[in-house]
């Protein structure tokens, strides 16, 4: 081979090798970016009047003037809006009436020229047709009439999501029925859905998908006293709904309501940390213990062989495998709570990072100097003596390390979850409730809330609100893992 | 350990009587009993997986047998009579996996070549963390992902998305390509044609190459994508999961390679390439199948991207090979059944998900004990150098 072509094929590697790391980057910034930026829009959002309105009354925060003369202003803004719905319904129950008139009038002809008997057929034949004409007629208009009233329907539901129900009407159950739109981007979205009308349309070529078409919805209007409501609609939204930046840190503090429709997500936060702590008071005392046998005193052999291998083939089960197993063992046979529960959910994962935490700890007693031992045994002390006094206060960043890295590992595990401790909507627990009752949590709440929510459009920013939160706490701990190997890697060197 | 024993023999101090001498060995024989027990918790936890979960797979057995579970693949759990055929849900559990591993193991690879070889140390520092992070990220966020941004992506831009991909992956490989084979092609020849031979076999190469590639790209633009949420997905956010296993731990392999043998074969006038591909990778090559054997089992073993990403339709694909299809995997089949099959504790519907589990615990475990030989091999051929 050429010299040239040699040096190419190398230069050629090098590319592919740099352009692999550059994916790699690149793949983490693709999945990092829109978390980040519209988990973000959980915290910090346009909120509207409605809003402001919720936050008094149902949380109590707030300034009690402020809103009411806001609302104040709301309400003027959208009086014509209502009006121009009454109007609308006036014109509506008008044409019902002269519909009937006509109806009437209609029959009464009809009878009229059923007792002409003695007609010619020519004559008969035009009165015939010029009633079909007129009835023709009148069921167009009763049509149309019917069509405008489900259009209506249609139109006022769409203005209660939005702008929240009529002042004066009864206050309904549900939260998300009692108050429009609190976020000025979703408002938007429904202030989209009133100005028009999603069709989808078949293409000429069958095998084409269907096309999305938008149409006015004010066409369905047109000629009627409602016209004018689109425009004003349209231009005066954000009186409507005043719109201000809001900065909502609480979403991490607060309890859930209405299905996540509305507050934070604390249970799912708390649930989160007790699994995690329940799983490393588990997992972390078995797992250093067996760390410092295996490399203090097991000598290597045959049951270290098995030891090892055992280890490993635990590391390598599979997740959901685990969460069978805590349904069938800790739940099932072992009868620790009557049915899913923190405690059992924590001793799932627990078994989950077990060998996570013995490799760890292993590597950390590992790198401890042999010179340290040596130096204790030698000024008279027991092993056990050094081992406790000497060797682990050693390790004892490296196995912290190992100790939180496996945390974030037991913070976002799903899978054994499932069958043992995570529900989907529930009240923050107490800690010694958690012994017997299952918790909503993160990582559950996040498969749950984008797969199985009634609503899952609507509540997207609480979604990626959750997904922002577990990635940070899983990404801070292990920024926090890499800092402090750092310092301990420079205290070794030093 | 060793050393430590022999400058204070068996522990023994010199000034204890022999009883005190007898207690303190007796004391530290219990205590290194205790240590032993509960080191091997971690044996009685494998063991108790096996037989718990084994313990309700085999009712599953004995009621329905073996036949129908490994070779239908009608699955209705539900119907009536119900049928449990599991066929297509294995499929799909292959499927999904050999996708993520042809996605994780070339990129993994070359990323750990570059990661020991290529790159200089200071930069390795910086290109760690990114590899940490991305194995630290829940994979429940990865399934969010793949479900609500990649699943309407691909959806709506796949065919351009995979054309451009085609381009960038295959452009610069056929660049390489053509050069090289019109090199090798031209060899032969005498020592005057060859510049002329290279020029024209090369144009001709770069041609074929260039339609070849247009087609290729034509064809995955004018590819129908009916819904996002497919193997193709599931493969990629796996494969993207499973990477950073299989980057470290061939990164390690490729560093366990001593340092004299590729400066041997630089001193033999060999181009780092050749290095890389003719010495570190056959040196290193039980430790980087051990590391495409872990990444496997990452991907296996995987339940929640899988879950939401893959569309959990229980039939084998038309054409068997097409990614663009739904497909169900025995992770996400075990946690999306189980919700229903939780009420009827006890019958056929609960235990099928047991002898799945079953299935995936005997896969993970000879995947294992594979990647333990691999390790032990090059172990063996490390310290035989």
């Amino acid at each position: 081979m050429r010299l040239g072509t040699r040096k190419l094929i190398d230069r050629g590697m090098t590319a592919l090798g740099i352009g692999s790391i550059v994916l790699l980057a690149a793949a983490l910034l693709v999945f990092l970016a829109p978390i980040v930026v519209r988990g973000l829009g959980a915290f910090v959002f346009r909120g509207t009047i409605e809003y402001r309105q919720l936050t008094l009354e149902k949380f109590g925060r707030g300034d009690v003037d402020a809103v009411e003369a806001e609302q104040a202003e709301a309400v003027e803004a959208r009086r014509p809006v209502y009006e121009m719905l009454s109007a609308y319904k006036k014109e509506l129950a008008d044409g019902h009436e002269s519909l009937d008139e006509a109806k009437k009038q209609f029959r009464a002809d009809r009878k009229e020229m059923r007792r002409h008997e003695g007609l010619a057929d020519q004559q008969r034949a035009d009165a015939q047709a010029e009633l079909d004409r007129r009835e023709a007629e009148l069921d167009r208009r009763g049509e149309q009439l019917a069509k405008h009233e489900a259009s209506l329907v249609e139109l006022e539901e769409l203005i209660r999501e939005l702008l929240g129900p009529e002042p004066g009407q009864s206050v309904p159950v549900l939260w998300r029925d009692q108050y429009g739109q609190t976020r000025w981007d979703r408002a938007q979205v429904k202030l989209d859905q009133i100005l028009n009308v999603e069709t989808w349309v078949d293409q000429d070529d069958p095998d084409q998908p269907r096309v999305r078409v938008l149409v006015p919805r004010a066409d369905a209007f047109e000629g009627t006293t409602l016209a004018p409501l689109f425009p004003y609609i349209e231009n005066n939204a954000e009186a409507m709904l005043l719109p201000r930046l809001t900065f909502y840190w609480r979403f991490l503090t607060d309890t859930s309501f209405d299905a996540h429709f509305f507050g934070g997500i604390w249970p799912e936060i708390l649930g989160t940390i007790y699994l995690t702590l329940g799983a490393m008071l588990f997992a972390v005392p078995m797992g250093v213990v067996a760390a410092i046998y295996l490399v203090e005193y097991a000598r290597e052999g045959f049951l270290v062989r098995v030891l090892r291998t055992f280890i490993n083939t635990l590391a390598g089960v599979p997740s959901i495998v685990f969460g069978l197993f805590g349904l069938a063992f800790f739940i099932s046979t072992m009868h620790v709570s009557p049915s899913k529960s923190v405690l059992a959910g924590s001793m799932t994962l627990a078994m989950l990072i077990l060998p996570m935490v013995i490799r760890a700890s292993e590597e950390a007693i590992r790198a401890v100097p042999a010179t340290y031992k040596e130096a204790a045994l030698s000024l008279g002390a027991s092993k056990w003596w050094a081992v406790l006094t000497v060797i682990l206060p050693a390790a004892l960043p490296g196995v912290l390390t190992g100790i939180v890295i496996s945390m974030g590992r037991a913070a976002g595990e799903t899978a054994p979850i499932i069958f043992t401790a995570a529900v989907s909507v529930g009240k923050p627990l107490w800690p010694w409730e958690a012994l017997s009752q299952p918790t909503p949590a993160l990582p559950w709440n996040i498969y749950n809330l984008a797969t199985e929510h009634e609503a899952v459009d609507e509540i997207r920013h609480v979604q990626y609100g959750m997904v922002l939160t577990l990635v940070l706490l899983v990404l801070l701990l292990n920024a926090a893992a890499i800092v402090m190997r750092a310092r301990i890697s420079k205290k070794l060197r030093a | 350990m060793v050393s430590s024993d022999r400058l204070v023999p068996a522990g023994r101090s010199l000034l204890l009587s022999y009883r005190a001498d007898r207690m303190r060995r007796l004391g530290s024989l219990v205590g290194q009993s205790i240590l032993l027990l509960i080191t091997s918790s971690s044996i009685l936890a494998v063991l108790f997986i096996f037989y718990f979960i084994g313990r309700d797979a085999i009712p599953f057995f004995q009621a329905e047998g073996f036949r129908e579970f490994f070779t239908s693949a009608d699955w209705y759990p539900s119907g009536d009579p119900p049928a449990y055929g599991a066929l297509a849900i294995f499929y799909g559990s292959a499927m999904v996996t050999v996708g993520a591993t042809l996605v994780a193991v070339p990129l993994g690879v070359l990323a750990a070549l570059c990661l020991s070889d290529i790159l200089p140390f200071s930069i390795r520092q910086m290109v760690k963390p990114v590899i940490e992070i991305l194995a630290a990220i829940p994979s429940v966020a990865f399934g969010f992902f793949a479900l609500v941004v990649f699943a309407p992506l691909l959806q709506e831009h796949g065919g351009r998305l995979l054309a451009w991909v085609g381009w960038l992956v295959g452009g610069p490989l056929a660049v390489l390509g053509v050069v090289v084979l019109s090199d090798l092609a031209t060899a032969g020849l005498p020592e005057k044609l060859r510049a002329a031979g290279r020029g024209a076999i090369g144009l001709v190469l770069a041609v074929v190459a260039f339609v070849g590639l247009a087609r290729l790209g034509d064809f995955f633009h004018g590819l129908q994508i009916v819904t996002g949420v497919n193997a193709l997905n599931a493969s990629i956010i796996l494969g993207i999961m499973a990477l950073p296993t299989v980057v470290s731990v061939s990164e390690d392999a490729l560093q366990a390679v001593g340092r004299e043998l590729r400066e041997g074969s630089y001193a033999l006038g060999a181009t780092r390439a050749e290095t890389l591909v003719r010495v570190v990778i056959p040196a290193a090559a039980s430790g980087i199948s051990a590391a495409v054997i872990l990444g496997v089992m990452r991907a296996v073993g995987e339940t929640m991207v899988v879950w939401m990403a893959s569309g959990n339709a229980a039939h084998v694909p038309e054409p068997w090979y097409d990614f663009l299809a739904s497909v169900r995997t025995l992770t996400a089949n075990i946690a999306g059944d189980m919700g229903e099959a939780d009420q009827s504790l006890g019958s056929s519907r609960y235990h099928v998900l047991f002898a799945m589990a079953l299935c995936l615990l005997a896969v993970s475990f000879a995947l294992n004990m594979l990647s333990e030989w691999a390790v032990h091999r090059s172990r063996k051929k490390m310290r035989g150098q």
